[in-house]
């Protein structure tokens, strides 16, 4: 079938496809999201698809294999699972499989060995809504990943895509307008302005030419919210722009995509693709005498570049610096003309805000941020991954319930949220409800999403010093304070971690904080104080430890450290000795080991390699 | 243009619409220090930051840039406040530490009284030195001189004007604009013997047919009379002599 002309068509087509549908067909999903396929979820797959050739002949096994987006939970792929059982396979290689069909498709008998095991508790969950980390999520913007297969056009059609699109063409476009700004919907790229507002300022100005653009330019270290979303279910977030470009009067849209998202860019890529084929896309949408289409452009890699006036300028073809946005980019955006752009998040999350209505969206949530958030949980957790939760769940239920609470039993320190230039929440607030308020108010916020869990094991001063380090080397250079202040801050947090720290040094630190907050040009700069206040303002002793006492009380600022053998504990098994890169550990077998502190580089390599915990940090 | 009525450090006046406040303030003799910005380029300014002043409107403050900070109806400037000094100081004592070389800076530093920079500093003898990466040169040779010989590459604070890979440009007509309206004199443009060198680049100077003194670039006549059609004869004298 070629073009889908009428609203009415595109309904009797998802009635045909779901007619189509083997209800009783056990299926298997394997996870193409980057993660599993860097673990190797493509032999995986053909490994299904060579069992299911050769016994599939032989015992009439009929199985359908579906590769889909990300499922989220990526340290433990690459992650199968079955349906209609809704089994969840984690870490599956391909000699696995085999035994999966045998046993699983062909049995129904579970492979314990596969299946999760609570870290803590020993207890094993073989359910797929049963694991904590999926239990307590709640899906709206990743509703079709790990489900369908994102470079199938059909599979979103038959999932419900392109109904809230079909909605949307029915309505007036300020009625639309409206319904977003009544979900309570705010951008999820980071600075949470109101969705709603933003279109309606921009279909407000008068003008011949509109563009929407999304910002898929993610690039906080270790999330991959936009990118699950662009690679696991892009139609989400073309049926979003198409709505939002219906309701302001655009017909051009562009998606900026970072270049290191290659999955990500063809995914999208066979999506318009598909879309413009069945004629979703380009004129004459659906029949309504509205017509949009989008272009993909891919950044170079500058992380100022997610910044919207970057984006645009970079989009243009010039160099991707900010300008001072005392006239906002829906007036003058893209090209100088009105513009709306929103993160991807956003846009998946609008058809269904489109589909299901603002009331359904704005139930969820907190008084000041509704829906849900896509939070990318990473560091010191048992369970790292992809997760969205309802707005207003607490640090501590994200850390202890989802994320299965600290590795090793270690202390719970803190949680650092919205990428380098958020802030360190500390452990004693972690009842706080996340939203975009609440995370401000903490001199945290919210971000994109990234939520980087710490142990006791964390310096919160090296933190501070890595954030504004990755800060130095991403500030465009364009003004003076992020330019010259950054590695002014970074030289001050230097000498301190290296034992050079005076009092002087923490009141210049935050001379500087002022003068970024107050003075820089854009949101990178006005934000980049953030790593170095927050963790002043919570962790201020450890800063003084460090200045006065010239210690280092987590033990990781390596001029502040020595490492020392406690004879009780060694007892001579020589790994320490044979593993020293400086050879400067000396003892006879059998006997306590001795460290010669004026030679060693406190590279740690003793204490990871002792068995007996014997080597002790000071 | 629409007339609207501005409060610039307690006293009102009258501007056009979406003029700068700094051009306001320029014309009605209130001083607003500035480096980065140049009334003749479009697109200047924004990125030195020392002309930051507090602007209250709608119930709002916030810090802005006057070099380009439109000014509308109902706008209140304060140019002078303990906010608006202690972040002017600050930005020039980072300047100070990276361009201590710079007269103009150190002036414009101790103005506000900062005579030394308590960072480390930018040591060094070169024109570098003297560059605050602010780009008005790079647009006044793409904007003024429509050339667009030199662009800002790099970033953070490598950030510098530079010709494509340091070399001789191929567009350059040798003009000197960007030197003339660098705010620091970080651009080195020398001549001897009816050669200018500048951006890596030597360029034969015309001599004026009355004084013999060298005046302007080859080059940069070949760009007038192509741009302009003027004749080419006119260029035998000098701006003296005609």
């Amino acid at each position: 079938m070629g073009t889908i002309n009428s609203i009415e068509e595109l309904d009797r087509y998802r009635q045909k496809l779901a007619a189509a549908v083997k209800p009783n067909l056990p299926t298997v999903l394997v996870c193409f999201g980057t993660g599993c396929q860097a673990n190797g979820s493509r032999l995986v797959a053909e490994a299904f698809t060579e069992v299911i050739k050769e016994q599939g002949l032989q015992v009439n096994v009929n199985l359908g294999i579906k590769t889909t987006g990300c499922h989220g939970f990526c340290e433990n792929g690459p992650l199968v699972v079955l349906r209609p059982q809704d089994i969840l396979y984690l870490k599956v290689k391909p000699e696995d499989v085999p035994e999966i069909v045998e046993e699983s498709v062909k049995g129904g008998r579970i492979v314990q060995r596969l299946v999760y095991q609570d870290k803590v508790t020993g207890e094993q969950v073989a359910h797929y809504n049963e694991i904590p980390f999926y239990k307590h999520q709640l899906r709206i913007a990743l509703r079709h990943i790990g489900t369908i297969d994102p470079t199938s056009i059909d599979d979103y059609i038959l999932a419900g895509g392109y109904a809230g699109l079909a909605k949307a063409l029915t309505m007036r476009p300020e009625d639309i307008i409206t319904e977003v700004e009544r979900s309570g919907l705010r951008g999820r790229g980071g600075a949470g302005f109101p969705t709603g507002t933003k279109w309606r300022s921009c279909a407000a100005v008068q003008s011949d030419v509109r563009y929407v653009m999304c910002n898929g330019d993610e690039g906080d270290p270790g999330a991959f919210m936009d990118r699950s979303i662009m690679e696991g279910d892009p139609h989400a977030v073309i049926e979003g722009m198409i709505i939002g470009a219906y309701a302001v009067g655009s017909h051009q849209g562009y998606i900026y995509v970072r270049d290191e998202y290659p999955l990500a860019v063809r995914n999208l890529s066979i999506a318009i693709e598909a879309a413009r084929e069945k004629g979703l896309l380009g004129k004459n949408i659906l029949g309504s005498g509205f017509s949009f289409d989008i272009k993909i452009i891919r950044g170079g890699g500058a992380f100022v570049c997610g910044e919207s006036s970057a984006l645009m300028r970079s989009v243009e073809g010039n160099v991707g610096e900010p300008r001072a946005k005392y006239i906002r980019s829906v007036e003058r955006g893209l090209y100088n003309k009105p513009t709306v752009l929103n993160n991807v998040e956003t846009w998946a999350n609008v058809p269904e805000i489109i589909l299901k209505g603002a009331d359904w969206y704005a139930s969820m949530g907190t008084e000041g941020s509704k829906g849900t958030k896509v939070f990318s949980l990473v560091g010191k957790v048992n369970n790292t991954g992809l997760v969205e939760v309802p707005m207003g769940i607490s640090i501590r239920e994200l850390v202890e319930n989802i994320g299965g609470g600290i590795q090793g039993g270690k202390k719970f320190k803190a949680v650092q949220t919205g990428g380098p230039s958020g802030g360190c929440i500390p452990e004693r607030l972690a009842d706080l409800p996340i939203d975009f308020d609440s995370l401000t108010k903490a001199g945290s916020m919210m971000g994109s999403g990234g939520i980087i869990v710490m142990d006791e094991d964390t310096c919160m001063v090296d933190v501070a010093k890595y954030f504004t380090g990755f800060l130095v080397e991403e500030s465009c250079g364009k003004c003076t304070p992020c330019r010259d202040g950054l590695p002014r801050m970074l030289d001050l947090l230097t000498d301190i971690t290296e034992g050079r720290g005076t009092e002087e040094h923490l009141a210049m630190l935050e001379e500087l904080c002022d003068l970024l907050t107050w003075g820089a040009l854009c949101g990178l700069g006005t934000s980049a104080a953030n790593p170095v206040l927050s963790t002043i303002r919570y962790f201020r002793d450890e800063y003084e430890a460090h200045i006065k006492d010239k210690k280092c009380p987590a033990g990781v600022c390596k001029a502040l450290i020595t490492y020392s053998i406690d004879p009780e504990a060694c007892t001579g098994c020589r790994l320490c000795a044979k593993n020293c890169p400086q050879t400067c550990i000396t003892g006879e077998r059998k006997k306590p080991h001795v460290i010669d502190v004026s030679r060693c580089i406190r590279c740690g390599v003793c204490k990871d390699v002792c068995p007996y915990d014997a080597v002790r940090v000071s | 243009m629409e007339k609207i009525s501005v409060i610039i450090d307690g006293k009102v006046f009258e501007a056009e619409k979406d003029t700068c406040v700094l051009e306001v303030a320029r014309r009605n003799g209130i001083y607003i220090p500035s480096l980065c910005y140049h009334g003749e380029v479009p697109s200047s300014g924004g990125s030195c930051r020392v002309c930051l002043v507090e602007a209250h409107q709608g119930g709002r403050m916030r810090l802005v840039t006057a070099c380009n900070y439109p000014v509308r109806q109902g706008l209140e400037v304060k140019t002078d406040t303990p906010l608006v000094q202690r972040i002017r100081r600050g930005i020039l004592e980072l300047l100070l530490a990276r361009v201590p070389n710079s007269e103009v800076i150190r002036e414009m530093a101790a103005k506000e009284g900062v005579t030394e920079a308590r960072f480390r500093k930018d040591e060094g003898e070169s024109e570098r030195y003297k560059c605050i990466a602010c780009g008005l040169c790079t647009h006044v040779c793409a904007e003024v001189v429509g050339v667009h010989a030199i662009a800002m590459v790099g970033r953070g604070a490598d950030k510098k004007p530079a010709t494509p890979y340091d070399k001789p440009s191929d567009v350059c007509i040798g003009c000197g604009a960007c030197a003339y309206a660098c705010p620091t004199g970080a651009i080195q443009l020398k001549e001897k013997d009816g050669i200018r060198r500048i951006w890596h680049k030597d360029f034969e100077m015309v001599r004026c047919s009355v004084c013999g003194v060298p005046y302007i670039p080859k080059a940069q006549v070949d760009w007038i009379v192509k741009r302009t059609g003027k004749d080419r004869s006119f260029f035998d004298r000098c701006p003296d002599h005609r």
